[in-house]
């Protein structure tokens, strides 16, 4: 097919509001969904600045009230190691953040949108990751975090503040790289309710989500090849889709179609529910063992990989809930934001409250041009390195530069034809020289530096033959690759992809899914209540019995899970382990003394063979 | 003239062999096991001469019973798969992992707890990774991946 058919396009010289318009996407939200793409100054007008100090100590800037967006990128020094940041919710005591959620509640009831899970993220997981899950709740305790109420208190101001600014803006961005022109579309939402909102992994004031397309020019006129979108866990190359790859992007009346996960704002490109992994930072001991056990579990035993340690979330991107976009009731207002536009550049501060939360989950996000740290943030600064496009040249200077690599290598070709058989000759002629003089111990001197030479120009023959025969091998692969450029094939359009976003069956995952799901919300407690009933009548057997309980709870899962012959399998191969380790430790001796014996014998069968012929 | 072999039978890996040898060698010695206490306790002559319980726990004879008949419900079970182990079919592959799982279980508690039997121990670890070996599970269905041998 050709790639420019069907494909919108706008001329060369169109404005870059327009350019955007021409493309902007359409996202559809989840029914639920707290907070709607904002524009940023009546969010900043609410907020309070801070900064916080290497002392521990936070310093109020700005009070509420009094902020705007002159005071925002206000030039104030501040120490290395501080971090400035906005607050968007003021801290509430009980009675308040009581209140504040019966708000909710009844904000809920009025809008008349209600999230329901269905079958949850808990009943997905496995009995391990669910217990790794317990842990990494239990973190919370230890690690800066959000309230639930600070997020009901951010719908509920956002909901206030939308009353007066009803508008969703994106904030758009065009730039011109290496051939490439890109349009990104940033989506300011004021909070990121996906933990205490939709199960999800954290919470944070403020979050900054980002659209961005690739467009190159061709007779006079613009064309969109590769869309990328910002999402939990995809990097580089499968963060993009090409424009005609119907199975995973979606196209609108020349609009790309986004499905933003609920509360996290992460984009697919398919509706569904997704599941995202977290992997919770484990002391480089501990990961080093892990990846030890998980080789030898994989590549000695053959088993299936397992990570046990993955705390599983689910991302919900339904797409039932509202439609943002272009020929629809909610359409976008743009913004055009740049180097120059002053609370791009000049606040590299965090968009909202600065949580103590050192693996950074539960503090806010910095702005489109940096990250939480203040430097300059990878998708603004190599928007073609963001989404793996930095290798790829645009498509209609794909055809020329490899026409151009085939003319290098073909010239290439021609000096070695010449110059390989000349060297070869000389070769022949030191040879013949060095036989002449062997025999000869008064030549001795003469000869070596002969030999020296001889070697030489033999490594540099031997070096032009094997370049020559792989430019062969090269010239082979491009000239078959131009000739299918210039017949109009077009590569696989996931060729790229390695890690492919596919969205749960969840009718698929489980066999007994309310049993499963059921058993997923009590197993943990449930098991908790056996060990304690355990150490209390039990405490001679603690260990055994913690064991065998350990591996009945493994069991009843796989039954609910559809998976008991691998679990069965599994827990058996562990258990023979430990039981090899034991048997080694007493059996030392006999196993080394077994060994060699059978070394022995076999080595003496074959030399036995050997002798009789 | 040499017979012809029959292509369409499924054939047997050696782990096959190996892991039957050692469900015999297991049910031997589950026997000793089924007989030592039966006979410590005069049970073939005096049948069961003592209190089984004490309260809510058992009493040496007690115990020494239950450890008895569970020995000797896991060694007929043992022959009730290996029959089906011969025949390869799923069903004993899957039973004879959970039996051998449940073995090595009381292995290592006796090992922890009381006297470890070593024998049934390395037996059970010989079956534990002679089940486990890709070709054996490829033949009784239990792994269904095509990556078999490459000829």
């Amino acid at each position: 097919m050709d790639p420019k058919s069907e494909r919108p396009s706008v001329p060369v010289g169109t404005t870059d509001l327009e350019l955007l318009r021409k493309f902007e996407p359409v996202v559809y939200y989840t029914t639920g969904e707290q907070v709607y793409p904002a524009p940023v100054e009546p969010y900043v007008a609410d907020a309070s600045l801070w900064e916080h100090h290497p002392d521990g100590h936070d310093e109020l800037l700005v009070k509420h009230g009094q902020m705007s967006m002159e005071k925002l990128i206000e030039p104030r020094p501040a120490a290395f190691g501080s971090i400035r940041y906005l607050r968007f919710i003021e801290p509430l005591n009980l009675g308040e953040a009581a209140q504040v959620l019966r708000d909710q509640a009844a904000l809920r009831r009025q809008i008349g949108e209600f999230f329901h899970p269905g079958i949850g993220r808990l009943a997905r997981g496995g009995f391990l990751p669910r217990l790794a899950d317990g842990l990494f709740s239990l973190s919370f305790l230890l690690r800066g975090h959000l309230p639930a109420a600070d997020m009901a208190a951010a719908e509920l101001d956002y909901n206030t503040i939308r009353e007066k600014h009803p508008e969703h803006v994106y904030y758009g961005r065009v730039t011109h790289q290496a051939g490439w022109t890109i349009l990104q579309y940033w989506f300011f939402y004021y909070s990121n309710p996906w933990r205490s909102g939709f199960h999800g992994v954290n919470d944070h004031e403020s979050d900054w989500e980002m659209i961005t397309l690739y467009l190159y020019e061709e007779d006079g006129q613009l064309m969109p090849e590769w869309a990328a979108y910002a999402s939990h866990d995809f990097r580089g190359d499968d963060l993009r889709r090409r424009w005609d790859d119907q199975s995973d992007l979606t196209i609108e009346n020349g609009h790309p179609v986004a499905h933003a996960g609920a509360g996290s704002h992460s984009s697919y490109f398919r509706k569904g529910e997704y599941q995202a992994e977290v992997n919770p930072p484990l002391p480089g001991w501990l990961a080093g063992l892990v990846k030890a056990w998980d080789k030898f579990w994989t590549e000695t035993l053959g088993q299936p990989a397992v990570n046990a340690f993955h705390v599983p979330f689910v991302d919900y991107a339904r797409g039932d809930g509202l439609r943002i976009g272009p020929d629809g009731v909610q359409a976008w207002l743009p913004v055009l934001i740049d180097e120059t536009t002053p609370w791009v550049s000049q606040f590299r501060g965090l968009w909202g409250l600065f949580a103590k939360d050192p693996i950074s989950g539960e503090n806010a996000p910095a702005g489109p041009m940096y990250n939480r740290d203040g430097s300059p943030r990878g998708s603004w600064y190599d928007p073609l390195g963001f989404a793996g496009l930095d290798k790829e040249p645009p498509p209609p200077q794909a055809q020329s530069m490899l026409e151009q690599d085939c003319r290098e290598i073909m010239q290439r070709q021609a000096v070695l034809e010449r110059s390989i058989p000349e060297k070869a000759e000389a070769l022949q002629a030191l040879g013949i020289k060095a036989k002449g003089m062997e025999g000869n111990p008064h030549l001795a001197k003469q000869y070596a530096a002969l030999e020296k030479a001889i070697g030489t120009l033999g490594t540099e023959v031997r070096a032009l033959r094997r370049e020559s025969s792989e430019n062969t091998a090269l010239l082979q692969g491009l000239t078959r690759r131009l000739e299918r450029i210039q017949a109009g094939v077009r590569d696989n359009p996931q060729a790229q992809i390695h890690n492919p976003a596919v969205p749960d069956d969840p009718s698929e995952a489980l066999r007994f899914d309310r049993a499963a799901e059921t058993w997923a919300a009590v197993s943990l407690s449930l098991l908790l209540f056996v060990i304690a009933g355990l150490i209390f009548f039990a405490p001679h057997y603690i260990w055994a019995g913690l064991a065998v309980i350990l591996m009945l709870f493994v069991t009843a899962e796989s039954i609910l899970r559809g998976a008991f012959v691998q679990t069965v399998g599994r827990i058996t191969l562990i258990l023979a382990m430990l039981a090899s380790v034991i048997l080694v430790i007493h059996f030392w001796k006999w196993i080394i003394l077994v060994a060699l014996l059978v070394m022995g014998v076999s080595l003496m069968v074959q030399r036995l063979r050997e002798l009789t012929g | 003239m040499p017979r012809k072999k029959n292509s369409d039978k499924k054939k047997s890996p050696m782990a096959v062999s190996v892991i039957a040898v050692a469900i015999v060698a297991l049910f031997l010695l589950r026997l000793v096991q089924v007989y030592a206490p039966l006979i410590r306790h005069n049970f073939f002559r005096g049948g069961i001469n003592g209190a089984l319980f004490n309260g809510l726990s058992l009493t040496p004879l007690g115990s020494d019973l239950f450890s008895a008949s569970s020995y000797l419900a896991l060694s007929l079970a043992g022959i009730f798969v290996l029959i089906g182990f011969l025949r390869l079919r799923r069903w004993s592959w899957v039973l004879l992992m959970a039996w051998t799982g449940i073995s090595l279980v009381i292995s290592l508690v006796d090992y922890f707890y009381s006297h470890a039997n070593f024998a049934v121990m390395a037996s059970n670890v010989i079956i534990a990774f002679a089940l486990n070996i890709p070709e054996v599970q490829r033949i009784f269905g239990i792994r269904k991946d095509i990556d078999g041998p490459k000829v």
